[in-house]
């Protein structure tokens, strides 16, 4: 049973690593790199726990086998701080209540953080479509919606002065 | 979480020839992976050796004489946002693409994942059906073409041999004046579960006159079908409410579904009949 080797860019740090070929992505990142801020829910692609952005877009990290990710950039619920700084996403859930038990955060901001990359300024429709993978026991939906729009408009008004 | 998907071996060819070698030489458990959102939920079917295709150049979408041409390992997000597929007679595959799965799951999947998982209820194969596309596939024996409507044979089984790869999906010119549509019919309107029932559907009409009439149905048979009997009632006819109902219940007729979790035999069946004739109705409607 002969290793994998594979090299990718975690939240900005280079890792060079031997994975098994049934390793998934969110494995390595919870067990390897001690990143467990990435839940695994389902383990099957339903509830979106697991999600991270991979070379700018959003994946689930347990449909993903590790060693078919070699060279990519991968962006965790750690990376998107700056610093001791909260990413204006993270603040606008904290703002808007859009966090219960919180396990499912990491995958819909991770979720969010590649919608606003793609597009700055979502209709709320897009921001359903992009939580659409995105299951949450606790809260519901509406408010996740409302930060994400909020945080959107905010990172505008900013950007144009 | 234990996760019983478990291959012993992973393999990631410099081209396609070293991955067909790999394929030939292992045992009936090689499987091939490009995105992986399939493949990783074969928990129980022991995949024991993974040939990775991941980083082959596959990802491709090519537009020349012969039509358009789609690399295997090409994703669905990116048929779903290629400005190729977003108007004229291609919007059906645009239209199937966008309704797969999540935009998630659309950003790993591939669209020759989704043809040779080869699921009853696969959403891509039906508007490659109504384009008549042809698969071209790459094995020991060297290419060759395969049209798509001979590429399923039975429930997540293709007609690739052992050895052989999926390469390209070639789609070929359409005519100007063609109008499709394709439509899908999901439990809750949840956006992840698989098709109860979907269709897609590719008219050519000339003064109301239909030309050409291709209907193709998920979920409703081992691998997804033309309604041949629906298609050739409409041939040469006005195109009409009382036409088109006539079609979709010839549809829903020449349609063999099952009962299981998402719905009951007959349920599928009345279904067929509103999809097909809504899917006549939207690509009339889209006939330039």
């Amino acid at each position: 049973m002969a290793k994998v080797h594979i090299s990718i860019r975690v939240n900005g740090t280079r890792h060079e690593l031997a994975v098994e070929p049934w390793e998934r992505l969110v494995d390595v990142l919870r067990d390897r790199l001690r990143l467990t801020g990435t839940k695994v829910g389902c383990g099957e692609g339903e509830c979106g726990a697991c999600t991270v952005n991979m070379d700018g877009k959003a994946v689930l990290s347990c449909l993903l086998l590790a060693a078919t990710v070699d060279g990519s950039e991968i962006l965790t619920i750690e990376g998107v701080q700056q610093g001791s700084e909260l990413h204006p996403l993270q603040e606008a859930f904290v703002r808007e209540s859009a966090i219960q038990c919180g396990y499912c955060t990491p995958g819909m901001i991770m979720a969010a953080h590649a919608l606003l990359q793609r597009e700055p300024s979502p209709t709320e429709q897009e921001v359903r479509t992009a939580l659409a993978n995105n299951l949450c026991r606790c809260t519901g939906y509406e408010k996740p919606v409302k930060a994400i729009l909020a945080c959107a408009k905010a990172m505008g008004e900013e950007h144009h002065g | 979480m234990v996760s019983f998907f478990r291959p012993r071996e992973y393999y990631r060819p410099k081209n396609l020839a070293e991955a067909s070698s790999i394929l030939a030489a292992s045992s009936e458990r090689g499987r091939v992976i490009a995105g992986g959102t399939d493949l990783l939920l074969q928990k129980s079917k022991g995949v024991e050796c993974i040939v990775d295709i991941s980083k082959l150049g596959l990802d491709y979408i090519k537009e020349n004489e012969q039509g358009i041409c789609l690399g295997a390992a090409t994703t669905v997000s990116a048929v779903h946002a290629s400005p190729l597929f977003s108007s004229g007679p291609y919007l059906v595959l645009s239209e199937a693409a966008g309704s797969l799965a999540t935009a998630t799951i659309r950003n790993k999947a591939t669209v020759g994942g989704n043809l040779c998982n080869a699921s009853p209820a696969a959403d891509l194969p039906l508007p490659l059906f109504v384009l008549e596309a042809t698969l071209l596939a790459v094995g020991p024996e060297g290419e060759r073409r395969i049209p798509v409507h001979e590429f399923f044979k039975d429930v997540n089984v293709t007609g690739l041999s052992k050895g052989e790869l999926l390469k390209e999906i070639c789609i070929p010119p359409c005519p100007e004046n063609a109008g499709t549509c394709f439509m899908k019919l999901r439990r809750h309107m949840t956006a992840i579960d698989i098709a109860v029932v979907n269709a897609a559907v590719l008219l050519v009409c000339r003064s109301g006159i239909c030309e050409t009439a291709r209907i193709a149905m998920g979920a409703v048979a081992p691998t997804p079908v033309r309604a041949r009997n629906a298609e050739m009632l409409l041939m040469g006819r006005k195109l009409n409410e009382h036409t088109i109902q006539e079609a979709a219940e010839a549809a829903a007729a020449e349609s063999k579904p099952i009962d299981d979790l998402r719905a009951s035999a007959a349920y599928r069946k009345s279904m067929v009949a509103v999809l097909v004739s809504r899917a006549l109705e939207t690509s009339l409607r889209r006939c330039p």
